[in-house]
């Protein structure tokens, strides 16, 4: 039987039952085979579904916002669902970083009013990122888009307070939040007592607190409790400081361990450290330092410079320098 | 009374319309896709629903009123159906007036069944309905009176596809007539004339989205809303009105 008779049988009406079957098979198989291809191609490009730097050449949103006809805010959503996806990182790179505050950038450009983003945005930046410049330039964009949401001002006052090094700013800020609407009942009295006594141990724990509260993402907390911890240690060592310091009045010499000064009478009990650790005296220098964080926090109130670098972008040849 | 019965018998007939029925239900699933999309985001899931929503709503009723819309008159000039009509003591613009009619109705029920879809999503979700809603819901409605007029004043005088490829640009151009303006702005006083004049006499249909008005809680007055729709009647009339001086001159042959 040739095979052309095979096919015509198929189609006979006594085999009429192998139809279906016959339309089954097909399918199934030509299915099968899309599958296949489409997986080696997948592999062969090793397309992961969103990735990072695909953030980076999202174009601006001052171009994008006209081309979508009027459908900027569904394009704001899925631009942050697709930025959501990337963000799960614990740890990115500083390209990665700057790609994130383009796209934002772009988010917040199409849909100015998108508060939420600005303030994640200006967490993952400030916080994450240690970029408090980025950060600082998305929140003043919100701030100005929005000038009754409250904890957009918030989140700079906490930026030029603890990672700028500029409490006095950082209260300004505080102070502006605690004028808005919906804001939590605590605020004014942090902003008052951020104005009174900037740069306090005591009151950076108490504008730790507050932020403690006003977050929900799990990550952030516990970055935000172990910040208090070196906040609470910082506010130990100046407290045994002044200890020794007074014991040195008294025996006109150092003390030999941390609970000479109990024994002196000049410290009512050794302090807790809150990482379990203990805390440290040196017996030649008088020095005092924590176990586990030997380095002390410096952060909120002796840095001017701040630590973060900016993307430093030297042309390597400048136009008239052969005249020169 | 003629522009009625025209108009029923056009609902009647869209109704048999397979195209409006694949986007109405491409419509639907846009907006049940919506709640899978939600539980991918990070934070406002009521905002990414109610975007989505109004957004398909908005999208898939342009195409609607599109496609659907250049259809009416070239068909029935395809099929030389028309020559029954225009036959009778039916004056013409009383046959186009009875087709846009028939096509608003469609047009009508389609929005009020993705707008059903929408608000059982959003009450299955626990988002709270606002009046604004409604009141968007509203405006994007005016919009479609305005492109479905723009299709029909296009179909008495080209064919369906050129329709649809110039309803289609005036719709893009529509949103964005307000770069005209500020273009026109920096030039000098002759084009400036020029770009305000094309600013005038296209739509601007940015004045129809409150979309985003929804989201963020943003009122508009009565005052205003009143104004827009006097506006989007105002120009569909005026489209309207161009489409019936032009198809009183047409030779059906």
């Amino acid at each position: 039987m040739n095979p052309e008779c095979l096919v015509h049988a198929c189609y006979d009406q006594r085999l009429n039952w192998l139809k279906p079957l016959f339309n089954g098979v097909t399918t199934c198989l030509v299915l099968g085979i899309v599958f296949l291809l489409q997986n080696e191609l997948d592999q062969r490009h090793d397309r992961v579904i969103v990735q990072i730097q695909d953030l980076a050449n999202l174009p601006r949103g001052e171009y994008l916002k006209p081309a979508l006809l009027g459908y900027h805010h569904v394009g704001a959503d899925l631009l942050w669902l697709r930025f959501v996806q990337v963000v799960g990182n614990k740890q990115n790179s500083e390209d990665e970083y700057a790609w994130m505050y383009h796209a934002l950038d772009v988010i917040t450009t199409l849909d100015p009013h998108y508060a939420y983003a600005y303030y994640i945005g200006g967490n993952i930046l400030g916080e994450l990122a240690n970029r408090p410049d980025l950060s600082n330039q998305l929140l003043e964009k919100g701030a100005k888009a929005n000038p009754t949401v409250w904890n957009i001002p918030f989140l700079l006052g906490y930026n030029y307070y603890f990672l700028l090094g500029d409490p006095a700013k950082g209260a300004q800020y505080i102070m502006q939040a605690a004028s808005l609407p919906d804001r939590p009942a605590y605020l004014p009295g942090l902003a008052t007592r951020m104005a009174a006594e900037a740069g306090s141990p005591e009151t950076a724990l108490v504008f730790l607190e507050a932020r403690l509260r006003e977050t929900q993402d799990p990550e952030m907390q516990e970055f935000l409790a172990n910040r208090m911890k070196e906040v609470i240690i910082e506010r130990d060592l100046r407290l045994l400081e002044s200890a020794v310091a007074a014991y040195q009045v008294q025996h006109r010499a150092l003390p030999g361990t941390i609970t000479d000064l109990v024994t002196a009478g000049v410290l009512s009990m050794v302090p807790q450290e809150p990482f379990g650790g203990m805390y440290l005296l040196d017996r030649k220098t008088g020095a005092l330092s924590s176990s586990t964080h030997p380095k002390r926090l410096r952060t909120f109130f002796k840095r001017k410079q701040p630590s973060y670098s900016f993307p430093k972008v030297q042309p390597s040849y400048s136009f008239p320098r052969t005249w020169e | 009374m003629k522009i009625l019965s025209i108009a029923l018998n056009t609902f009647r007939e869209n109704l048999r319309d397979k195209l409006l029925y694949n986007l109405l239900v491409f419509a639907l699933l846009m907006i049940g896709s919506s709640v899978i999309l939600s539980r991918l985001t990070l934070g406002e899931f009521h905002r990414l629903i109610l975007d989505l929503g109004l957004g398909s709503i908005n999208f898939f009723g342009i195409l609607i009123a599109i496609f659907v819309g250049i259809g009416l008159v070239s068909k029935e000039i395809e099929k030389k159906t028309i020559y029954t009509i225009v036959s009778k003591p039916v004056a013409r613009y009383q046959f186009l007036l009875g087709k846009y009619l028939g096509l608003t109705i469609t047009l009508f029920v389609n929005t009020v069944v993705m707008a059903l879809g929408l608000l059982v999503v959003l009450s299955a979700q626990a988002v709270p309905i606002e009046g604004l809603l409604f009141k968007a819901l509203a405006l994007i409605f005016v919009e479609f009176m305005v492109i479905m007029a723009a299709a029909l004043l296009f179909s008495t005088f080209t064919s369906a596809t050129l329709s649809a490829i110039f309803t289609l640009a005036l719709y893009v151009i529509g949103h964005l007539t307000a770069d005209l303006k500020t273009a026109g702005a920096k030039m000098d006083d002759l084009s400036r004339g020029l770009l305000n004049g094309l600013y005038y006499l296209l739509p601007n249909l940015e004045r129809f989205n409150l979309k985003g008005h929804v989201v963020h809680h943003l009122e508009v007055s009565g005052s205003d809303l009143l104004l827009i729709v006097a506006y989007g009647g105002a120009y569909t009339a005026f489209l309207l009105f161009l489409a019936s001086l032009i198809f009183h001159r047409r030779d059906f042959r």
